[in-house]
């Protein structure tokens, strides 16, 4: 195995007990809320507690995942911004706790007899893994809460729903996953940029310490500003631009392309030439 | 042979080093000797790559530092550096893992001689098994060269002595050691060439045995006339 991927192996070992935690939380929040929800709403159809109805919107005569998704949405937001937070932070932590602590593990990084570039490499990657694998969790977690429908709800309650409409009908998910792969890109790749604008930022701070601070945010705000260019450029009514939306979308793809681009290349060349410990 | 040539490191506005030269040939022990805040650590942190050059050069065996040479050259610096959540079995396996010239059978040989437990944890390890366990990452690679900054630093008497014997072992044998130190104490008679730093620069170079036949004096003696102590 190569020494990239050792590395990659190394940073996801390193967040595993973290990750399953965060798992172990939204799995846990999701389906207690869906039971919590469905027992309400069985005992309301009933009529054992008839003011349930006051929680949700109006009950259906039968029972479907759709409408128990509506009606848990808060309990599906909190976990998914309880991983990003986590996952935010550790953007910063995932560097940062190789600096802290008696026993600075980044000197042992920088000396191994592999090119530095592998080690922004693996932790980009490890993130972007973190993820990927906190939404494909949620995705395989729904094939699990369906069947916790299946078990809680009578046959002649229940009512089936196709997919695409549970997840339409919970905000979490929706923008969680995209309907389209093409929105799914653009919306995780805009992520990986300010992930790895972030990453030189937190170099930059490594490399010229108290100065770097000020490169740091300096180099964020011109990030942002490359990007927010065509909108600071022709603003956003539409009437007046004399650009086609095609036109702006490119103009968007090529900055954001840069942005990365110069991210990456600087970020790699701090680690491998300016970088102190 | 490790060469050091005109280098310089400036740091915070301040000249830290300043045209600093001298050798560490293969088979030698060198010791960089100097008082605290003399510079030591930063040339071995120079040599290493781990912070940049201000101007000068460093060569090992005529070639500029570059990843592949971290196979030929281990440094063990002033403290551990593995994850305090690790086992000293998995720190085992990270530099098994990494490092093709690691020598898994010294690595077990030399946790037997200083009675480490591969269960502990790193972050649980007293000071002087948390020193013998990183003189273990760098004596259990088959390095051609070995940097220690401050290996004595902090540790009792029985520890160094246990070191001290891993020095005279015939691991050392044909390797070309760089240590810091501040304390010469009993590493004198071990000592090939000795590089006295003072105010960032180099205030003396000799070796200790020529020093010793043809002027009668040990490194102490030189140390005492260097520093005006």
């Amino acid at each position: 195995m190569n020494r990239y991927l050792k590395l990659v192996h190394m940073e996801i070992y390193r967040f595993r007990i973290v990750l399953l935690v965060l798992m172990g939380i939204t799995a846990l929040c999701q389906m207690s809320a869906l039971i919590w929800m469905l027992k309400k709403a069985l005992s309301d159809l009933r009529g054992e507690h008839p003011e349930a109805g006051a929680y949700f919107s109006p009950i259906p005569l039968r029972i479907s995942f759709e409408w128990a998704m509506f009606n848990t949405q808060m309990w599906f937001i909190i976990p998914v911004l309880l991983c990003i937070s986590v996952l935010s932070l550790y953007v910063f932590f995932i560097w940062y706790r190789d600096w802290i602590g008696r026993n600075a593990f980044i000197y042992r990084l920088l000396m191994l007899p592999t090119a530095r570039r592998n080690i922004y490499l693996a932790k980009i990657t490890a993130l972007l893994l973190f993820v990927l694998s906190i939404v494909s969790f949620q995705l395989a977690l729904l094939p699990v809460l369906e069947l916790v429908i299946r078990l809680v709800v009578p046959a002649e309650l229940r009512a089936d729903s196709h997919i695409i409409d549970i997840i339409s009908s919970n905000q979490a998910l929706v923008e969680l996953i995209p309907r389209q792969f093409e929105q799914f890109f653009y919306m995780y790749g805009a992520g990986a940029v300010i992930v790895a604008a972030v990453f030189t930022a937190i170099l930059l701070e490594r490399s010229y310490r108290r100065l770097g601070i000020l490169y740091g945010l300096l180099y964020l705000s011109g990030c942002g500003l490359v990007v927010a260019s065509p909108i600071l450029l022709f603003g956003t009514n539409e009437s007046v631009i004399y650009l086609y939306p095609t036109e702006i979308y490119l103009m968007l793809l090529l900055l954001f392309l840069l942005v990365a681009s110069a991210s990456v290349w600087l970020g790699m060349r701090l680690i491998a030439k300016k970088i102190t410990v | 042979m490790i060469e050091v040539t005109g280098i310089r490191k400036r740091y915070r506005g301040r000249d830290v080093l300043n045209d600093v030269s001298f050798t560490a040939e293969k088979g030698e022990l060198t010791c960089l000797i100097g008082v605290n805040g003399a510079g030591k650590s930063t040339i071995l942190k120079l040599i290493m790559g781990l912070t940049p050059l201000t101007g000068g050069t460093i060569r090992i065996d005529g070639q500029a530092l570059e990843p592949k040479l971290y196979e030929k050259i281990a440094f063990v610096p002033d403290h551990l550096t593995m994850p305090s959540g690790m086992r000293l079995s998995e720190a085992l396996r990270f530099m098994a893992d990494f490092y093709e010239s690691w020598n898994e059978k010294r690595a077990d040989e030399l946790m037997r001689f200083f009675q480490l437990e591969h269960s502990a944890r790193i972050g649980s390890l007293s000071k002087g098994i948390a020193a013998k366990f990183n003189l273990l990452l760098g004596f259990a690679q088959d390095s051609d060269y070995l940097l220690l900054d401050e290996p004595f630093s902090g540790i009792d008497l029985f520890s160094r002595e246990a070191i001290t014997e891993v020095f005279t072992s015939d691991l050392m044998e044909h390797r070309g050691v760089l240590l810091t130190t501040h304390e010469i104490g009993e590493m004198e008679h071990l000592v090939d060439k000795a590089v006295l730093l003072k105010g960032g620069k180099v205030s003396l170079s000799f070796h200790c045995e020529e020093m010793r036949s043809e002027k009668g004096k040990s490194v102490i003696d030189v140390m005492r006339e260097v520093y005006g102590a």
